[in-house]
Parts: structure tokens; sequence; C-alpha cells
């Protein structure tokens, strides 16, 4: 399929005279002048940040079950996870159940790519976004954050936005 | 090409490094006086060239007897990348080839997966797509028509594109949780829907980029310096932009209407109404009036999307587990500086068999042996600006 004529539109000559187009451009220049600065202040003034920024990956580590799903749907495997079983005697009796305890889960920042996949994949709602960002460091190795660090953060994170209007709440998979 | 090998040239037509492609030009006929030609080194890293690009220029005075790209700089084999991966995982490499419009080149990606995997996505998702694709759009033109005036020496565009492209991010931002590499497409629809006031933010937002493009329209669009610099400079005729596979603002600056949203509409395009600007002459006037006339074209489009936006699904309710990536497919889409393709191949598994990027930067770029013969070096840069490319596209 083509396209029409009618959908193009072509480039005419600007008919100005010489010199008018500099003193426009001067008035828009003289006129932005006057306004007020829009520069933020950062260290001072800090971004005032949505919700939904991906700044920081958050674990609350009492519900996570290690599935190792995030460690495995992470595009680059910056995810890792060690831990060991444990069989606990229920008090009542029974038969003895074992359960999987968390020993590491540190997030490589480093190599983070920020796509949240691990945050959509998780079962168990462990992991969150928090819009933190004032992590950096000066070395590369620091950027690997244990579960200590990582549970710091989850109070940080903001309860989700509502939805816009038309949105169907629950919908999708 | 080793040091050794380096030193024992002596004359700069022995350099076969600058070999195999452009155009030669004349530059005096034999037994008159003649001059001996220069090797001159562009990039690396140069501001004008947006990222690592090298242009190696063979001088004879001021003028440019032949100039060579030099690419690859930057590769990232995004395209091997992702054949080690989940389509779905894929999906943040495409975020990042050309980081300018991550939301487009994902949506491409995306596309193709949902074609190649057979899925249908609800119709709520298609038209946020369509949006997004927009305002990304927005987003990456005010960035060039920003610092196409900053290398031609005019400062103040750029801090203005820039407040704008402030409040595009922060739009978006709320609806996507990221700046830059947005994220925000799944296979099957979104990764989640808008938040409140996301319709209300955008209008604003929209009102004032439009305030602002008029203003930016004022500022330089009719500035006689910017015509000195720019008009008749770098003339593209039609015929070696289509030889070369130019798409996007390039190709529509020298006047060819061509554009995938009209030649075969994906997500909504079909239903929106919208003109494809294209120049008169095929200079760097022509290309950046283009980019201008598109990001008015983005905001019509943009306006309609909000208007119709229905009440549905956010993403397919029924999503399959594991994908099945069946056939080959070829999706191309109009990035917002050209043509982008995904050609996947998929041979019954999860991730693709083969992956190939048909990207628009690449094909623009080699243009430039074609196009910077006979002209001089300060013009070089304006030609170079007014390319639009970004070199994370070029190499991948």
């Amino acid at each position: 399929m083509a396209i029409e004529e009618k959908d193009v539109r072509r480039r005419k000559s600007s008919g100005l005279a010489i010199g008018q187009g500099l003193i426009k451009g001067l008035g828009v220049t003289l006129k932005h002048m006057l306004r007020p600065a829009v520069t933020q202040q950062y260290p001072e003034e800090k971004p005032d940040l949505p919700p939904r920024t991906r700044g920081v990956i958050a674990l609350k580590e009492a519900n996570c079950t290690v599935c190792w799903k995030c460690s495995r749907e992470c595009p680059d495997w910056c995810i890792y996870i060690e831990a060991h079983k444990e069989t606990h005697d229920p008090a009542g009796g029974g038969r003895a159940r074992s359960v999987k305890v968390l020993d590491r889960f540190a997030i490589d920042y480093a190599l983070c790519m920020y796509c949240g996949i691990c945050v959509e994949v998780c079962p168990f709602d462990a992991l969150f976004w928090s819009p933190e960002f004032e992590y950096a460091t000066f070395d590369i190795v620091e950027m690997t954050h244990e579960k200590e660090k990582l549970e710091e953060w989850t109070y940080t994170v903001p309860p989700p936005p509502p939805l816009e209007q038309g949105a169907q709440e629950g919908a999708g998979g | 090409m080793d040091t050794e090998e380096r030193a024992t040239f002596s004359t700069v037509a022995e350099h076969w490094m600058v070999r195999g492609g452009g155009i030669d030009v004349e530059v005096a006929s034999p037994g008159a006086f003649r001059t001996e030609e220069m090797i001159l080194n562009i990039g690396p890293q140069h501001p004008s060239t947006h990222g690592v690009l090298r242009i190696v220029l063979e001088l004879d005075g001021e003028r440019i007897v032949r100039a060579e790209p030099v690419i690859g700089y930057m590769h990232r084999a995004a395209e091997k990348l992702s054949e080690f991966r989940d389509a779905r995982q894929v999906l943040v490499l495409m975020n990042r080839h050309d980081w300018l419009s991550a939301f487009n080149n994902e949506l491409g990606w995306v596309i193709a997966v949902e074609r190649s995997a057979g899925i249908e996505v609800p119709e709520r998702a298609q038209w946020i797509r369509t949006m997004m694709a927009e305002w990304n759009r927005i987003l990456n033109h005010l960035m060039f028509t920003g610092s196409f005036p900053l290398e031609l020496g005019a400062m103040t565009p750029m801090f203005y594109a820039f407040r704008e492209r402030e409040m595009i991010q922060h739009l978006m931002e709320s609806a996507t949780g990221a700046r830059m590499h947005h994220s925000y497409a799944r296979v099957g629809g979104l990764k989640d829907d808008l938040p409140r006031g996301f319709l209300k933010e955008s209008a604003e937002v929209l009102k004032w980029v439009r305030k602002k493009l008029k203003d930016f329209e004022d500022l330089i669009m009719g500035n006689e310096i910017i015509f000195a610099r720019t008009k008749g400079v770098g003339v593209l005729p039609p015929q070696t932009a289509i030889a070369y596979g130019c798409s996007g603002p390039v190709l529509q600056g020298s006047g060819v209407p061509m554009d995938p949203r009209k030649d075969e509409p994906y997500e909504k395009y079909a239903e929106v109404d919208f003109d494809v600007p294209v120049g008169m002459t095929g200079d760097c006037y022509d290309r950046l009036w283009v980019l201008v006339q598109r990001m008015w074209e983005s905001c019509k489009i943009i306006e309609q999307c909000m208007e119709k936006l229905p009440a549905s699904e956010y993403i397919a309710p029924k999503l399959p587990k594991t994908l099945n990536l069946q056939g080959e497919i070829y999706v191309r889409t109009e990035n917002p500086l050209g043509l982008m393709g995904y050609y996947l191949v998929g041979d019954g598994k999860r991730y693709p068999y083969r992956m190939k990027m048909r990207t628009a930067s690449f094909s623009n770029v080699s243009v430039i042996p074609a196009m910077l013969p006979g002209t001089l070096v300060p013009d070089l840069i304006a030609i170079l600006g007014s390319i639009f490319f970004v070199v994370g596209d070029i190499d991948r």
C-alpha cells in the first residue's frame, strides 16, 4: 500500500523577509530570559519520582520460598541465591517437613539491567521495586548488595498507584 | 592493521583502509598542478558523532575527496545474545541498541514475537502502545532537533529541547517506571495499565510541547544563520537515498514519502490521521524540517490516541507459559530514526533460532561515502548532524 498524496505534506518556501527570522528568534530568547529557571538543584532538592520508578529491587525475605525463579529468568543472571534444606518436626507430631532456608540473596546492580522481570515472575511477592536510587559506589564490587541491604529497601517501597479510567482491575496474566 | 604495515605507506592512494565505497572526485586533471591528499580521522570520540563513529576523510585542502565511516566500536552482539534468551528476556536487549527510541524498538520486537507465536493483543494495549511510541518519537526528535543546532554552534535549542524532554520523560516514567529503557511492552500487551492521572498529565505536556515547538520553529527554522549553514548543504538526491536504503527523516527529507506506519500499518496507525512530511531539495535544512514536522504529526497522533482509548484489558488474558516461535517472520516498523526491521526465525522453541535486525542508523550512515565527497570540512559537521543516527543503532 503506497502512501496517498493527500497524506503527504511537502515543504514550501517560508516567504520570510531577510532578517525577519533572526529577530523572531531573538524575541524567543528574550521571552525565555525573563522566565524563572527550570533547573532542579539536585542534591539539595530531591526529585519527585513516580511510585512506579524502577530505582532498586527490594527483597522481603520472609516471603521468599527459594524457588530460584527470579535468578533463572534474569536476562543477565545477576541474582545470586544460596540455600540449604532443613527438616522441621511439626510441634503436634506427624510427618517431618523439609523447608528451604535462604542463606544468601544478592543482586549485582553493576550487572542488573533494571528490566523488572524478576519482580514480575516472583510468585510469592518477595521482590519489589523501590524508587530509591542513591546507592552509587566508588568500587564496582560494592554494587553487589546482600539480602540485609535489600530488606532495608523494602521500607521505601511506595504503594502501587491507582489505575487510569477504563483500566480493568485484575485483568491480565 | 598493525603498526609495522602502517609505516610503509607512502601515498594515501594505497591506504586500503579507506577503500571500498565512496565516490571518487577528480580534483585535478592529469598533468595539471596537483596537491597531495591528507588523511584525517574524525572520531571515534567526536561530539558530533553521538557515540563512537569514526570517519576517515581524505582531504584536498578543505575539500573532502573521500569519506569512509568505520563502524563497530560499539558492537554488543545483541543479535547473538538474543539467540540464548527467552523471547521475553530479549526485550531488554532490544531496548538498548537505540537508546533514544527504546519504546519503539521494544514495540517492533514484541510485534514480531506475537506474530510468530500467534498471540492476540487487546485493543487498549494497542492504543497505549501507539501513544507511547509517539511520545518516544517526540523524545528522540527533541534530542536531535536540540543537538543539530548545537553542532552548528547554536547552544540555546539544546537547553530548550531538554526541558521538554524532561517533562516527557517524567510522564513516561510515571507509566513505565523508567526514563530511558522503558521495558513497558510485553508479549501480548503491556506490563501494566496507565496510572491514574496519566491522560490528564499527558494532555498538559502535549499542550506545552506544542507551544514550545512553535517557539522552536521561531527560534531556528527561520534563522538566517541556520539557512546559511544548512540550505544547499549535503544535498541527497532521492535516487541515492533509495539506493543506499535510507529511511526515516533522511529519506523523507529527500522528498520520498515512505513510512511503514502508512505503508503497512501496525498497531493502531491505520485508525489515526496523520501526514507524512517530505522535504523539497534533500539538503540538511530539509532533514531538520522533516524532523520538526514529524513531531507535530506525533502530537496529532497522541491526541487521537487519548481520545479513542477504549476500556479493556492491558494484556491478553490467556498467554502461553512457554512461547512457541514458529517459522520466519519479518516485521518492519517506523522507528524515530527510520525503518526498523526484525527478521525472526523460530524453530518451535521459546528462544529465537536466529534474529536479524535491520536498523535505520546503519543504512542512513552508509550513505556518508556518497554524500560527503566534494563538500567542505565545516559542512561535514552539519551533514553528520543532519543524518540523525545513534551509534548503538549502527553497531547493535
